[in-house]
């Protein structure tokens, strides 16, 4: 489905990516593991539109996507929840999901909005009351179902766990197993290595800008040097 | 005679708000104060010099003029003065310098265009009045307030409730985001320039119609009064627009009601200074701007 | 000989040159800090008109009236310059061109003492007055073989020759001391550069106020050099100028004040069809630089490449000896 092929990016001067090459089939969650600054978000970044790569190539259901914007991106398919969520915090809880749904113009855009807040009851509870004031892992929830509202193919997710209490945690990787299993392909990158790698079905792992390896969930999950680098133990 | 000098105040504050509002707008999206914005309104101005006085045609084609005029500097500000600075992280002055730039090219354009000193604005209703009890009302003022305020409701309307206006807020936000999410944010701050001048446009015909009268300077006093509102309001703040407009239409007319004419623009600057000094994020700003 | 030489419209010229340099050099000091005036208009009136008053009203000696405008105008940058500490850039910008218009707009208004907009005229000639002073030891221009006004012209562009390179001595050595590293420190971060124990409110005031006195100082010398000031010339087209002057030469360096201030003034004295057009240049100018050269003309990469030059012919010129 995503292709990346031999791609190199910098931030100025800096090279933060360095000939990097991944591959995410359809319907599968595929993650990427690495220590902070290896280049998990520039990756993503570079997917979604937001930083164009200096070489190298991807490619989306068959087609060239380099160098795309990102609203060019999401037409296509591809929604990424940013690191950090990106909430607009000045914007109310429905303005906010309104703006998922920006780029369609189907018919079904109010149908979804109602069932994502059926689905997430304290959004529709909260539906009035401006997003900057919700907590974290309620802007969590918000930034991914704001995502599912482009109705994507592909789901970028930057760290969705990062800075939220454990039992959200699993909340949000439940959330994000379901989304998967209602047909989104998602690509995941997170630091809590052990539970990625649980319910993906691929790893990729980053070292300062480079890929070193890569291998079935189940087998990094195996794998003692990760589980030494990465899992904690 | 109070009543008249309220009446005034009121007219006079209402313009000042809606030159303020291209202020707010550009800032709120772009980030920076676009000094060529009181010379865009200028040139709304002089189309209601050339349309109503020159040519003889009728005022609401001077309306039409301006919004085409204003719309065609605000596409060629934000190509050629805007859109080359952005993404180059070297400095925050470069914006307001290039401006500037923008803003003496246009008053000058302008003094060769039309003619330097001061161009008369006729049109039937100028002279037009009725008088309630002892106060005595022109036609225009009210013609003035109801614009004014038509145009006011109309952008927050558009601002809340509609896909573009909502497009332009999170643009407003955070770029970034807006464009995850499929906004296309050249377009928008290109739309959010345009419709900037195009407003400053139609206050520059109102100005005409209440002071009878246009130059190629007026662009810098008017623009500062609309910088003072912004800077009293409340940067990005329509509401803060509006209420800063009022304040400073109503202390102009003051003033110049208790003899002291020559001091009416020095009004606005002092504003800036004491609201730059004591309360930066304006009467209504929560964020630090 | 030497009479036929000095022609009175060149040395004009060329003193409002050197006047501009001053005013270029007043954007850039205040810029080497990060900041930026648009009211450099205002302190120049502030300068002239206290000079102008003083000197006519009083027949305050010239020197004296020159440097009351210069501390005037100190003061009153110090007053400026305290309080908008507190304001990012572009407000600062804001709140100077504010300062330069109601300084316009009182002068405008006290009719009484400033004459209001038709100005001060008779003000005391630099030139003449150091005539005078000569003549009454017995000094006569006919000695040097000039006539009565030339020598006026001549000497007052050697004086504010003298002045222009004191004044580029001491802030090409400012750039390179203490304090010229305290204000780039301040302009590259003002956060860092106050945790690396830089006194940033003192160096920021030091800056703009040295700005506000450098703009007084060429205002006080533009009235005595012209005998004659209005508020006409205090407006916010001479704040845009003057900034031209520092953004187009390069506001990094010291020279790019001065490049620019030359090449600006002479381009509409040799260009006369330029001259209606000036503003408009001007505006074109700005934004050209922002999107392309936002460091002006002259930048240190190139002074840096002046001296290496000079440094090897130098060097070239020792070896040939």
């Amino acid at each position: 489905m995503l292709k990346v092929a031999g791609v190199d990016a910098f931030y100025g001067q800096i090279q933060a990516l360095k000939g990097i090459d991944l591959e995410v089939e359809e319907g599968s969650i595929v993650t990427i593991l690495g220590a902070n600054g290896a280049g998990k978000s520039t990756t993503m970044k570079v997917i979604s539109g937001l930083l164009k790569p200096k070489k190298g190539k991807v490619t989306f259901l068959g087609k060239d996507i380099t160098g795309l914007r990102p609203d060019q991106l999401i037409r296509k398919g591809i929604a990424l929840v940013p690191e950090g969520r990106a909430m607009l915090a000045e914007m109310t809880v429905l303005e906010n999901l309104e703006m998922g749904a920006y780029h369609r113009k189907d018919s079904e855009v109010d149908k979804d909005i109602a069932q994502v807040m059926e689905r997430f009851s304290i959004l529709k509870e909260r539906k009035d009351q401006l997003a900057g004031t919700m907590s974290g892992g309620q802007q969590q929830m918000l930034a991914i179902a704001r995502a599912l509202l482009a109705r994507p193919k592909l789901l970028l997710l930057d760290e969705p766990s990062m800075g939220l209490a454990p039992i959200i945690v699993a909340d949000i990787f439940k959330m994000i197993k379901e989304i998967n299993q209602s047909g989104t392909t998602v690509l995941l990158v997170e630091q809590n290595a052990k539970q990625a790698l649980k319910i993906a079905d691929y790893g990729y792992v980053l070292e300062t800008g480079k890929l070193t390896t890569e291998a079935n969930a189940k087998d990094l999950l195996e794998d003692t040097s990760i589980a030494e680098a990465y899992l904690g133990g | 005679m109070f009543l008249e000098q309220l009446i005034n105040g009121i007219t006079t504050g209402s313009i000042y708000a809606i030159v303020a509002l291209g202020y707010t707008l550009v800032f709120g999206v772009l980030g920076i104060i676009n000094m060529a914005h009181g010379e865009i309104f200028m040139f709304g101005a002089f189309m209601g010099v050339v349309i109503t006085s020159t040519l003889g045609l009728p005022l609401w084609l001077a309306f039409v003029a301006a919004a085409v005029i204003t719309a065609i500097l605000g596409y060629l500000l934000e190509r050629l003065a805007l859109r080359p600075l952005r993404n180059r992280p070297d400095s925050h002055l470069a914006p307001l310098i290039s401006t500037i730039g923008v803003s003496i090219f246009l008053e000058n354009l302008a003094d060769k265009l039309f003619g330097s000193g001061n161009h008369p604005v006729q049109n039937s209703l100028s002279e037009a009045s009725f008088t309630i009890g002892s106060v005595n009302i022109y036609v225009v003022q009210i013609v003035i307030f109801c614009i004014s305020i038509a145009l006011m409701i109309a952008l927050s309307y558009w601002l809340l409730k509609t896909k573009g206006g909502k497009a332009l807020r999170a643009t407003a936000e955070n770029l970034e985001t807006a464009s995850l999410l499929g906004v296309n944010t050249k377009r928008v701050i290109m739309v959010t320039v345009v419709l900037a001048s195009v407003i400053g446009g139609i206050a520059g015909i109102l100005v005409g119609m209440a002071f009878s009268s246009v130059n190629p300077q007026m662009g810098l006093s008017f623009g500062l009064k609309g910088l003072a509102i912004i800077i009293l309001g409340g940067m990005g703040n329509v509401k803060g627009a509006m209420v800063g407009g009022m304040i400073l239409g109503l202390s102009e007319t003051l003033v110049v009601a208790l003899g002291y004419s020559g001091y009416r623009d020095a009004i606005a600057f002092i504003m800036i200074i004491v609201i730059l000094l004591l309360r930066p994020q304006g009467l209504f700003g929560t964020k630090t701007a | 000989m030497l009479g036929e030489l000095i022609n009175p419209y060149y040395l004009q010229v060329a003193s409002f040159i050197l006047i501009n340099i001053i005013l270029g050099l007043s954007i850039y000091v205040t810029l080497a800090s990060g900041q930026l005036s648009l009211g450099s208009a205002g302190f120049m009136a502030v300068g002239a008109y206290t000079t102008a008053l003083l000197t006519t009203n009083f027949e305050v000696p010239l020197l004296v009236g020159i440097l009351a405008g210069v501390m005037l105008a100190g003061i009153f940058g110090i007053i400026v310059g305290i309080p908008s500490l507190r304001l990012r850039g572009v407000f600062l910008a804001i709140a100077t061109l504010g300062f330069g218009e109601i300084v316009r707009v009182f002068i405008v208004n006290t009719e009484s003492l400033t004459k209001g907009a038709i100005g001060i005229s008779g003000i005391p000639q630099l030139g003449r007055e150091i005539l005078d002073k000569l003549e009454v030891i017995g000094f006569d221009p006919e000695i040097l073989g000039l006539k009565a006004n030339q020598f006026t012209f001549l000497i007052v562009f050697i004086l504010l020759l003298i002045i222009v390179i004191v004044l580029v001595c001491f802030f090409s050595r400012q750039k390179n001391s203490r304090v010229g590293r305290a204000f780039s420190a301040i302009n590259m971060d003002e956060q860092a550069a106050a945790s690396m124990g830089i006194n940033v409110t003192y160096y920021k005031v030091l800056s703009f106020t040295q700005g506000a006195m450098l703009a007084g100082l060429a205002g006080a010398l533009y009235a005595h050099v012209l005998s004659y000031i209005s508020p006409a010339d205090f407006t916010y087209h001479k704040a845009v100028e003057i900034l031209t002057f520092s953004v187009f030469g390069g506001s990094e360096v010291v020279g790019g004040a001065i490049f620019g201030a030359t090449f600006l003034t002479l381009l509409p004295e040799t260009l006369r069809a330029i001259s209606e057009y000036r503003y408009m240049i001007y505006g074109i100018l700005l934004v050209v630089m922002m999107a392309y050269r936002p460091q002006g003309v002259i930048d240190e990469q190139m002074m840096r490449w002046f001296k290496r030059r000079k440094g090897r012919r130098q060097q070239h010129g020792t070896e040939n000896k």
